[in-house]
């Protein structure tokens, strides 16, 4: 059993490391005001959401949306320099971000 | 209480050399994240049919020290948020990551999770809700390099979502009660 959770976290890791080679930028690099948001294409692939910022302070919003239900998923919300997360699923979805408070330097990425 | 040791020191030379560019290291970030080894330091406890999770820190290369909520046998499959490894707070003396699935309307979360780092000179943490009442926050000793921190996994309780009642900050209190930092946060 601990042989299987080790082998599926290491596929899960080389998955990862794979998808962290696509990154797509889908909202800046640029300044954002408050209530700035941006999203990235439909696409099943998603799986890796982050907003990236040039310093720590400023609340931003990171998560996915799927196309059915319109849900959010693995929302995360914080105001550190990097605010990110990751959604394992299949379904079809949009990554979205969206700066809480500004005014800031900042990017979104998706992979 | 015994403390986690997050070992930032031995990184400090990739650390230098690394760096973090904002404008365009998030694949360089996201790769950094897979190889540093995540420490488990704190847990949000299962409740309301909900499985436990971690609160799991991490110092990458790129000078990061990164604080995330995950499925304990999934440490790299969660998400938070990074710092620089020198100012792993922020300026502040209290930084946390709001965690939801579902929503964006409140009623329509499942499930809502605080995790967060403070300082060490923090003796309380407690999470305002938008009732007005308050909850509190169990605190664990962790230290990351030379620095003592102090860190917290909180779950909000599913009675409230269902209510329509969120969090809207969180605030660190010194040992006699005074208030020394103040985050707000919100669903939605």
């Amino acid at each position: 059993m601990r042989k299987l959770v080790l082998l599926l976290a290491l596929t899960a890791a080389l998955v990862f490391v794979g998808a962290a080679l696509a990154v797509e930028t889908y909202g800046g690099p640029r300044y954002w005001n408050p209530g700035d948001s941006a999203a990235s294409s439909w696409q099943s692939g998603w799986t890796r959401n982050s907003f990236n910022k040039a310093a720590s302070g400023y609340e931003t919003t990171v998560t996915f949306i799927d196309n059915v239900s319109y849900s959010w998923h693995a929302t995360i919300r914080n105001r550190d320099t990097v605010t990110y997360t990751n959604w394992w699923s299949s379904q079809v979805k949009k990554a979205h971000c969206m700066a809480n408070t500004g005014y800031h330097w900042g990017g979104c990425h998706a992979s | 209480m015994a403390a986690s040791v997050i070992a930032a020191g031995v990184l400090v030379g990739a650390v230098v050399a690394g760096g973090f560019d904002w404008s365009r290291s998030a694949d360089e970030l996201d790769a950094a994240l897979v190889e540093a080894r995540p420490t488990r330091v704190a847990d949000i406890p299962a409740a309301d049919g909900l499985p436990e999770r971690g609160v799991f820190a991490q110092v990458t290369s790129t000078g990061q020290f990164c604080l995330s909520d995950a499925p304990i046998d999934a440490p790299l499959m969660g998400g938070g948020g990074c710092n620089s490894v020198d100012d792993p707070l922020g300026e502040s003396a209290i930084s946390a990551s709001l965690a939801f699935e579902g929503g964006p309307a409140i009623e329509t979360v499942s499930d809502a999770r605080l995790i967060g780092v403070a300082a060490s000179g923090v003796s309380s943490v407690r999470v305002l809700m938008s009732d007005g009442s308050s909850r509190t926050v169990k605190l664990k000793r962790a230290r990351v390099g030379s620095d003592e921190l102090r860190v917290f996994g909180y779950r909000i309780r599913k009675s409230d979502l269902k209510k329509g009642v969120g969090p809207v900050a969180i605030v660190a209190y010194d040992s006699g009660g005074a208030e020394i930092g103040r985050q707000t946060t919100g669903i939605g």
